[in-house]
């Protein structure tokens, strides 16, 4: 009968316990790190049809965020500028540079350019950027340092933690309303950061907001 | 298990109420479907294939969707920019454009609010002198229709694509060869429009031979003629009913079936308000044969057949009018209702009584003498200019479809031109239309669908063209409110499936120039607005033209219409047979809104059937002929009702009864609108057509009808009646008037059970966490206001992304309308009084779905809201198994993205556009299984501020979240730096409900309840505030306003109290009438 379970099998039970916590442990580790946006969208760089560079265009020309994106005070969506916005512009500047041949093909047929989309939030999420931009948050917390990239990637994970990082603390973020637009802007140190932040809390009336109705609905 | 509640004790206090015919009976059926806590089929998997079945299907689906996993890489999505930006275009900011909604005899002024530019919900323009913001559930309902996959999309001449340019090009050459128009006829619907009044008298200057002729299934226009008869010069009524102290309606459907019903109901209801017991409040008479809208708000109601409606407005004019020679007349015709003069006799007293503040209303149904004589009883009253206006009004067409059609068989037509309408369906059966039609030798038909009237291959004239018709939100045109103020219809998106107008057709035909619709209606408005381009302008943005509004004719009665008529009238039907009466459906209309699956899932405010009409009987008729509910099939905790054959005049249809409280006796009910031929997706299969046992002579009323029972009991009506009992609790509270001056906090004291515990066991996180919110959002529901219109339905279906789910998930009580109107009877089984209560989440402050949730999906914010988070639900339904006021919805298929007669139909075996669907899913995991046309407009019509739910997702009333969310970061966007970021109703800054907006009574307000000025606030202050289940402790932030009804103690049905309170009371009361038969269950009649 011993052959049936020979010795090694003593040792069994605890083996399987053992490794079940190991593996358990790494896939509890690997889906807590790799499940989320953080790996998944951090650095989502797709090559946009048409090579356009915002730190020329902000570091360089001076151009404010708001010239192109001009509903990102007034609608939930900050839009992509139509091909007229580009042209009232490059119509004089760099008029016949081939890396614009799609602008001008789309300025002269009506097609839009086919732009990729890098940031995206689920359907079920409701984010306003008006309510953002005109109550003390820059750009600059969700999409990075837009102005030194040169092709668009994703820079912050733009998860359902990250949102409530600032939610549940804004003080830490909030800026004076005419350094929005500013990315390069930063207070002097992060206390100087807390105390404004606390003072603009207080006195534009921001609320910690963490229901879910906030921003789903 | 099934766990069996306790018994619950009757209230001590309070009326019984009753939903439907078998709880008032008893049958088992009845107690085992209450003690369920959710209906038969409700929660449960009763289809046949086994659960082990659907294992062995899942498991193979379940390993293609491993594979599928390798791929899980989000998308990659394109963002297409405008080439050029249009002007004033902010992208996901909504726009909105005012516009109107052509109505037969006017219109309703609308707001319209497109997103992205697609128009997405429609709401009343609040603007207009003559509104409050009201609409209907048609208008609400509108914008599906819009969106309607089954629209007529091409020009066809005999049933075959033809282009667009060679069928204008057929028009001009018709305007080119018509001559002096002889053979030329024209069918048109009735319009308020200006532009084609003008049009019309252009075309008929031009071809002054041609031949006009005006249809409508149903006349709503009768109130017109008659009194341009009894005024001697054109002009039409308009009924000032916040003026009336006392208000007669003889069959009259005021508040539901009647033009401007919603106007009405604004004022009925503004006469009926109440803020104090000092307030004093309208009474409302009703007699008719059906029970109506009308006859539910009616304080005292008189059930009468068809036959003894006339009679009983005759008696009545003999007692209030002057003697005049007509009174022989009027003797003989009112000797048939002499039995019902205790009720009559009072009623006219009351009236006198109030001369110069009381109102008799006369109905679509009955022939001109009755109206003539209502008239000349309100002359008597001293109502004109009181009570009701008579506004100067143009002549309109002659209707007389009959002369159209015998000219059509005599041959005098060669080219007959059809715009709106659908005659082969609904024109009375003994004209034969399609045969008439068919005689013509050129058919021009304009329709917004391919329907019975569009080319037939059976029978069809030589050429007959079919143009597609542009719906009102894709046109140009006008058109007059019912006051007479001008209101522009303005197009918000380009005709989608390319259709023309009206307007267009009429000047092709007529060779006029200009022939734009854009540039007709603005020539129009230049001959009413003046030339001015502000004026214009002003006009297209205001939604109406300020100061157009008819002036109050001053007229002067000619009794001598009425005595002609009165003289012409034909006695009462012979005797023997049942009585017809055949009614505009509340929903259907006379078959217009067919297609429109809101509508069709809404439940009929009365009946509360859906995606059906049927054979309405009386409970004692049904018995009499052996048609009885308690002998209908009952299978599964389901039942099936009777097929019975009605034959009028060797005329036949079959149709399932159903037995209605309150009809008149030896009466039937028949809806129109139903049992289409060629509809589209929707309304195919709905209902049986009743239009086919209606005659020339008989449109409304028929005698002398047969029922047959085919012995067949297996007709299934999906109904919302019996669901979400009650049980004997005063859910709905109301009292006299006397009793409310007595004591105004009546309501309160209704309290027939008490709480368990005095205070909740725990403490409330509310109570702490709401100290954060800025404001605290409530809702008040005025009863005294509610008529049941359910036009708050259709709003709340429009604005919060709710799917319809077809008959047979109705009859599984799975709809998914987020507010309900429930409606209960109370009194006899024969002649029951009836209430109606919206009935949505209450957002309970400790609220017992929350803390059942195993995954926090549903939760309260600081505002007081008690939200649901979709994309935390896994669809558990504890919540909705724990909710005492059944509100909770659930998703039990992917209703958005599936075909609903498909919804069993594993994707394994079906097919989408001709492609296997697990492959087409592969493929595109985003898109439907719809067909591709259905799928693309389907998506046209939602909310983009509202999820859309998916399969095995509870949902439920959110207060209008997103619009409280929008209104918060409008002000938070205006207040930037200055921390002024409360919304408050003194700035106007306080959104609306969608259902608080489309309420034409103003039944429901919500507001800020932490603000004591608000509106809301006032109104829960109110001694009649009520809460529903208040013994529950879970503090709803939703409260009723308890009903006042106000009857005459004269009258033979006067009670104490609006309805027996206890079994003992009702029997030993004058409800007991030998008429009302005792039931056999053994509890009494009640």
């Amino acid at each position: 009968m011993s052959d049936i379970f020979p010795k090694w099998t003593n040792r069994l039970p605890r083996n399987i316990i053992i490794g079940a916590l190991l593996a358990g442990t790494a896939v509890t580790g690997a889906v807590s790190y790799y499940f989320t946006p953080k790996y998944t969208r951090v650095g989502y760089e797709p090559i946009q049809p048409v090579a356009f560079p915002h730190s020329a265009h902000v570091n360089q020309l001076g151009l404010d965020c708001r010239y192109c994106h001009n509903g990102v005070e007034k609608s939930w969506y900050s839009n992509i500028p139509a091909t007229s916005v580009c042209m009232n512009c490059h119509n004089q500047v760099l008029k016949d540079d081939p890396r614009l041949a799609l602008v001008r093909e789309s300025a002269a047929s009506g097609e839009p350019i086919p732009w990729v989309q890098i940031h995206k939030l689920p359907d079920y999420v409701y984010f306003n950027h008006s309510v953002h931009v005109n109550r003390g948050v820059s750009c600059v917390e969700c999409h990075g340092q837009i102005n030194r990239m040169d092709e668009v990637y994703h820079a912050k994970p733009l998860s359902m933690s990250f949102c409530l990082d600032c939610h549940r603390d804004p003080a830490a973020r909030l800026r004076p309303l005419d350094k929005i637009t500013d990315l390069d802007w930063k207070a002097a140190d992060g206390d100087a950061q807390l105390a404004q932040g606390k003072a603009y809390v207080h006195d534009w009336n921001v609320q910690s907001l963490q229901t879910c109705s906030t921003c789903h609905r | 298990m099934k766990t069996i509640p306790p018994p619950c004790h009757e209230p001590e206090t309070g009326p019984k109420y009753w939903r439907g015919l078998d709880q008032v009976a008893e049958t088992p059926e009845f107690r085992q479907w209450v003690e369920r806590e959710f209906p038969a089929g409700a929660g449960e998997w009763t289809d046949p294939v086994s659960r082990r079945h659907f294992v062995r299907i899942m498991s193979a689906s379940f390993l293609l969707a491993g594979l599928g996993a390798t791929g899980c890489r989000r998308p990659v999505e394109k963002i297409y920019p405008f080439a050029k930006m249009p002007e004033n275009y902010v992208h996901g900011v909504p726009q909105y454009f005012a516009t109107a909604m052509p109505s037969r005899r006017g219109a309703t002024a609308l707001i319209v609010k497109s997103s992205d530019g697609r128009p997405t919900k429609i709401e009343g323009n609040p603007d207009l002198p003559d509104g409050n913001g009201g609409t209907d559930p048609l208008a609400q309902a509108a914008v599906l229709g819009l969106y309607d996959p089954d629209r007529a999309m091409r020009f066809a001449l005999n049933g075959e694509a033809r282009g667009r340019q060679a069928a204008l090009d057929a028009l001009t050459k018709l305007s080119e060869t018509a001559g002096d128009g002889s053979g030329l006829a024209f069918l048109l619907e009735q319009s308020s429009s200006p532009s084609r009044a003008r049009l019309q008298a252009a075309i008929a200057g031009k071809f002054p031979k041609a031949r006009w002729h005006v249809y409508e299934a149903v006349d709503l226009d009768l109130g017109r003629q008659t009194a341009s008869l009894a005024y001697k010069t054109p002009v039409e009524p308009y009924f000032k009913l916040d003026q009336a102290r006392v208000i007669l309606s003889v069959d009259c459907d005021f508040i539901g079936s009647e033009e401007n019903a919603h106007g009405n109901i604004r004022r009925f209801a503004q006469g009926r308000a109440l803020e104090g017991k000092e307030d004093s409040m309208s009474r409302l008479y009703a007699v008719e044969s059906l029970f109506t809208l009308t006859g539910l708000n009616a304080d005292h109601r008189l059930r009468l057949p068809p036959s003894l409606i006339v009679p009983a407005l005759a008696r009545l004019a003999l007692k209030i009018l002057a003697p005049s020679d007509m009174d022989g007349k009027l003797r003989d015709l009112s000797a048939a209702a002499q039995a019902h003069d205790s009720w009559i006799e009072p009623c006219a007293q009351d009236l006198k009584t109030n001369a110069g503040r009381s109102l008799v209303l006369a109905g679509y149904r009955l022939p001109p003498a009755a109206h003539l004589l209502a008239i000349a009883i309100n002359e008597a009253l001293g109502a004109v200019n009181h009570t009701v206006e008579y506004h100067t009004a143009p002549a309109a067409i002659d209707p007389d479809l009959a002369g159209l059609a015998a000219a059509l068989k005599g041959g005098q037509v060669q080219t007959l031109v059809i715009l709106g309408g659908n005659p082969a369906y609904n024109a009375p059966a003994d004209l034969d239309w399609p045969q008439a039609q068919a005689k013509a030798k050129t058919v021009v038909r304009l329709g917004s669908h391919e329907d019975e009237t569009a080319w037939n291959a059976a029978l069809h004239a030589d050429a007959q063209w079919d143009l597609p018709q542009a719906h009102f939100l894709e046109s140009w045109g006008d058109a007059r409110t019912a006051d007479g103020t001008l209101a522009p219809i303005q197009p918000l998106i380009d005709p989608i499936f390319g259709g023309i107008t009206e307007l267009e057709v009429l000047a092709l035909i007529g060779g006029l120039t200009p022939s734009t619709p854009y540039e007709i209606a603005r020539e129009t408005f230049r001959s009413i607005g003046g030339d001015s381009e502000n004026a214009w302008r002003k006009y297209l943005h205001d939604g109406y033209l300020a100061g157009s509004a008819a002036p109050a004719a001053s007229v002067r009665h000619d009794p001598s219409a009425l005595a002609g008529a009165l003289a012409q009238l034909k006695s009462a039907p012979s005797q023997g047979g049942l009585e017809i009466v055949f009614y505009r459906d509340a929903k259907m209309d006379d078959g217009r809104y067919n297609n429109n699956g809101w509508l069709q899932e809404l439940p009929d405010p009365i009946t509360k059937l859906t995606w059906d009409n049927a054979v309405l009987l009386s409970p004692a008729t049904a018995r009499r002929l052996n048609v009885d509910y308690r002998k209908r099939g009952a299978q599964n905790q389901k039942f099936f009702e009777h097929t019975v054959e009605v034959t009028l005049n060797n005329r036949s249809i079959k149709g399932p009864v159903w037995v209605q409280p309150g009809m008149a006796d030896d009466t039937i009910g028949l809806a129109l609108g139903y049992g289409r031929q060629r509809t589209g997706r929707v309304g195919r299969g709905a209902g049986f057509d009743a239009c086919k046992l209606r005659t020339s002579d008989n449109l409304y009323y028929a005698a002398g009808a047969v029922l047959r029972d085919t012995g067949d009991t297996s007709y299934e009506l999906a109904t919302t009646q019996s669901h979400w009992s009650m049980e004997g609790r005063p859910v709905v509270r109301e009292a006299n008037l006397e009793q409310y001056r007595k004591d105004p906090a009546f309501a309160q004291k209704m309290k027939p059970e008490k709480p368990p515990v005095e205070s909740p066991l725990y403490p409330n996180p509310l109570d702490t966490t709401k100290l954060n919110g800025l404001h605290q959002w409530g809702l008040s529901i005025d009863l005294n206001r509610c008529v049941g219109c359910s036009a708050c339905m259709v709003a709340c279906q429009s604005e919060n992304n709710i799917p319809i789910v077809g008959k047979e998930m109705v009859g599984k009580s799975r709809e998914m309308h987020w507010i309900r109107l429930d409606r209960y009877y109370a009194g006899p089984v024969e002649d029951p009084q009836a209430v109606t209560q919206p009935m949505l989440c209450q957002h309970c402050e400790a609220a017992p779905c929350e803390s059942v949730c195993p995954v926090n999906a549903t939760s309260h914010d600081d505002e007081g809201l008690n939200v649901m988070t979709y994309n935390r639900c896994v669809g558990t339904r504890y919540c909705s198994n724990n909710c005492p006021y059944k509100v909770r919805r659930f998703n039990f298929f992917d209703y958005n993205r599936r075909p609903l007669d498909h919804l069993y139909k594993s994707p394994l075996v079906t097919e989408t556009d001709g492609q296997w669907e697990l492959l087409r899913w592969l493929k595109n995991p985003d898109k439907g299984n719809l067909p591709e046309d259905q799928w693309q407009l389907s998506r046209l019509v939602k909310n983009p501020d509202v999820s859309v739910r998916m399969r095995g997702v509870m949902e439920k009333c959110s207060l209008c979240l997103q619009r409280i969310e929008q209104a918060k970061i409008a002000a938070k966007v205006k207040a930037r730096d200055s921390g002024h970021i409360r919304l408050s109703e003194k700035e106007n800054t306080v959104p609306k409900t969608a259902c608080q907006q489309a309420c034409p009574a103003e039944a429901i307000v919500f507001g800020d309840t932490s603000d004591a000025g608000s509106a809301v606030s006032k109104a829960k202050k109110q001694e009649r505030t009520y809460t529903v289940l208040e013994f529950l402790l879970t503090k709803p932030r939703c409260t009723y306003l308890a009903r006042v009804r106000n009857p005459n103690p004269l009258m033979p049905d006067y009670r104490e109290h609006p309805m027996p309170r206890t079994t003992e009371e009702f029997n030993s009361g004058p409800f007991s009438s030998p008429e009302s038969e005792t039931e056999p269950s053994g509890k009494g009649a009640l």
